[in-house]
């Protein structure tokens, strides 16, 4: 019974939600009509917009100091969770069967391990960093922490079901990913595409006064 | 036994003829090598495997016995215990306030890094203490509750949590290692605070550094027991790397003894560092401490702190932390008044 | 009711190790899982012994005994199996074991063990008498067709025995007797042959 809800209609009515509302976020955000900029062109907007999604991935020199913790620990969580989203086997065969029709090469086992223990360490340092660093603790909102305990749990249910060997555990993995999914598109969770156009705007917006940052 | 046959082998030296072939009995001797009383003559096996060649591994009776009658009930007394002897010590003593009371003038404890490390180290263990005695405990307590098909979820989702988690902690402990040694490292005063009891028996408060010696203890108890914890749970964790039963045994008890007396301790810690201590937990979640506070618990420290003028007013505390100057802190002043 | 034991006659047992392969066979057991084997003693010297070695089904068994989730249990005739469904495969069974007999599906480092699978004195498992799943999970279910295990049955010198105890026993008692005063006869210790 509630086996049949998970595996079938709710995870449809998840992943419509998820496709449905990233498009339209996306959408609104890449449309939105924006002020034109009246100010005299002192440089290039595209490639300085090019320029500053990529770098931006890495912190300036003058803070790195200040955030050590958020930047080896979000990049350990951030790899991690890629890693083990796409690239493990359970995962890859999952995809295959249920949505692609395709798979790849699903990394080693102990690979696989490796990059969920590193993805475990880096949220839980990030989010522990959150909650002791009275700046970052100021501008969190309930929505991030949302955002981080709803992935924690999806990460520790999956983390659960590694024996591969009961119904029951899988099914809890695959209902928390479904609440996860329909989160998704209404929270913090979207910066997961958003940061590209963001930082477009931004490295367009300084490109065209000039500015090199 | 030589010495007992050789006048017997001199007297009959002539008159006997030599003795033929002398061999052991195949049928007994067998049995005997089976059960490798003396640990030795291990057979072969065309079956390829670690400890393939043995055919009874007497030590794993031990280790099972061991493990079903002292292990799981001396350990779960020792949890139960623990949680008794903190609750009984809260009401006799209560939460232990600081000497006149809090000033809400604070001095920096802790960094953030510092404090990232300890709730880490903190999730990770009680996420490992948890799930290892869900698997210790789980039978005799969980299992008639829940019922064997629901109970085997929780265990597999333990053993697997456990699993993942355990490196983690060996990272974690690294990372405490590391940050946390230089300023527990033994010094001259501690013996003092060990014959006053650490301020826990009697009431007067025992002399401190940085941290008192009791601090320092449980420090140098979690980074070496959890080593070993660490480390066995590794050699248990990787049942390929080609290690026998009897190294896994012995892993084994080494780790659930390591992480009973490491849980059971961390209880009082726990408690310490929260209700037992008023103003203690303050130093681990926003890394300022009470100037009262250092000085009544760590008074070598509270003078450092007073010489070196590290500390700061109500107002400029409230500001590090984001709040307005003044709005709950004042507060605080005013009651301890 | 039957009590059922394996019996492994050292005196007979050639090490041809065709139960290893029978029973890898019969029940399609996964690579790396052997629910059989055969241990050889001073291989290659005097007094040269094999003995055919899989779980001993006892009667107070060890590994039920520390299995956290208490999936082991005693059929009427006295064969332990255990419940694939519960197994966490924690693999404390293992460590218990003095023969060596459960077993788990592993492959690389950092791979927790799999499910334990062992010998099951081709009797199944707790589902239903031969259905696919059973097959799948536990091999042949050889004993509710009447057979006794294939290692046993199909042992060529006959040194292998599997069945009600009380008959290997008679068959192994006759044995000895035909045997009569051999001077390989248990107990006999420091035999001083030919002088």
């Amino acid at each position: 019974m509630i086996e049949n809800l998970i595996d079938g209609p709710l995870w449809y009515f998840s992943l419509a939600v998820f496709v449905i509302g990233v498009v339209w976020r996306l959408g609104s955000i890449i449309f939105a009509s924006r002020k034109q900029d009246l100010s005299v062109a002192r440089g290039a907007a595209g490639p300085a917009a090019i320029k500053t999604v990529f770098s931006r991935f890495v912190p300036h020199k003058e803070i790195v100091s200040q955030i050590t913790v958020p930047f080896v620990a979000g990049y350990m969580f951030h790899l991690g969770l890629f890693a083990l989203l796409f690239f493990a086997a359970p995962h890859v065969a999952f995809l295959e069967e249920n949505l692609l029709g395709f798979g790849w090469t699903p990394m080693p086992h102990w690979a696989f391990i490796v990059a969920s223990q590193l993805a475990f360490l880096g949220l839980i340092m990030l989010w522990v960093r959150r909650m002791v660093n009275p700046v970052s603790r100021l501008i969190s909102t309930w929505d991030d922490h949302v955002a981080a305990i709803l992935t924690f749990v999806v990460m520790l249910t999956g983390c659960f079901a590694l024996l591969e060997g009961s119904t029951g555990l899988r099914l809890l993995h695959r209902f928390s990913v479904e609440l996860w999914l329909i989160y998704f598109p209404f929270s913090a969770l979207m910066h997961t595409f958003t940061f590209i156009p963001s930082r477009a705007f931004t490295g367009a917006w300084f490109g065209r006064r000039g500015i090199d940052a | 036994m030589c010495l007992a046959l050789l006048p017997f082998q001199v007297f009959s030296q002539d008159k006997k003829p030599e003795p033929g072939v002398f061999m052991k009995d195949p049928g007994s001797e067998l049995w005997r090598q089976v059960r490798q009383r003396d640990m030795e003559g291990v057979g072969i096996s065309q079956v390829r495997g670690v400890d393939s060649g043995v055919l009874i591994n007497a030590r794993g009776d031990q280790w099972a016995r061991f493990r079903m009658t002292q292990l799981s009930t001396y350990g779960g007394f020792a949890i139960a215990g623990i949680f008794a002897i903190v609750i009984l010590f809260y009401v006799v003593r209560g939460s232990v306030p600081v000497e006149g009371g809090l000033s809400g003038r604070m001095v920096k404890r802790f960094t953030d890094y510092e404090r990232v490390v300890h709730w880490t180290l903190a999730i990770v263990f009680l996420f490992l203490a948890i799930t290892g005695l869900i698997l210790l405990l789980g039978r005799p307590v969980l299992l008639p509750l829940f019922g064997k098909e629901v109970f085997s979820l929780m265990a597999s989702a333990s053993k697997e949590g456990h699993n993942l988690f355990g490196p983690l902690f060996l990272v974690s402990l690294i990372m405490m290692l590391i940050s946390f040694v230089r300023r527990n490292i033994y010094e001259k005063g501690d013996m003092t605070w060990l014959l006053k009891g650490g301020g826990l028996i009697g009431d007067g408060h025992a002399s401190g550094g940085f941290f008192n010696m009791g601090e320092k203890t449980w420090y140098w108890m979690v980074i070496l027991i959890g080593l070993v914890i660490a480390v066995s749970g590794l050699i248990l964790v990787s049942p390929s790397l080609g290690q026998g039963r009897v190294i896994m045994e012995l892993s084994h008890i080494v780790h659930s003894i390591g992480a009973l007396v490491l849980m059971t301790v961390s209880v009082g810690h726990m408690y310490l560092g929260s209700i037992g201590s008023e103003g203690a937990l303050e130093g681990m979640k926003t890394g300022y401490v009470d100037i009262n506070w250092a000085d009544a618990h760590h008074d070598r420290w509270g003078k450092v702190c007073h010489e070196q003028d590290l500390i700061i007013s109500a107002e400029e505390y409230a500001r590090s932390q984001g709040q307005k100057p003044g709005a709950d802190k004042m507060e605080t002043a005013e009651q301890s008044k | 009711m039957a009590r059922m034991k394996f019996f492994c006659d050292a005196e007979r047992c050639i090490e041809c190790n065709a139960c290893v392969t029978a029973c890898k066979n019969e029940h399609e057991v996964p690579w790396g899982v052997n629910r059989r084997r055969v241990v050889t003693i001073k291989d290659g010297e005097q007094g040269e012994r094999s003995l055919s070695v899989a779980c001993m089904h006892c009667s107070d068994a060890p590994c039920a005994t520390v299995c956290p989730v208490d999936c082991f249990y005693t059929t009427g005739d006295g064969i332990v199996l255990h419940d694939k469904d519960i197994c966490i495969g924690c693999g404390y069974c293992f460590y218990a074991c003095p023969f060596g007999a459960p077993q788990f599906p592993e492959d690389a480092a950092f791979a927790s063990r799999g499910k334990m699978d062992k010998c099951t004195f081709c009797a199944g498992g707790p589902e239903d008498d031969h259905t696919s799943d059973e097959y799948k999970k536990y091999g042949r279910n050889r004993l509710s067709e009447g057979k006794l295990p294939l290692c046993a049955e199909m042992c060529a010198t006959k040194a292998l025995l599997a069945g009600d105890a009380d008959v290997v026993a008679d068959i192994y008692r006759k044995r000895i007797i035909n045997r009569g005063s051999s001077a390989f006869n248990w107990g006999v210790n420091d035999l001083n042959l030919g002088g």
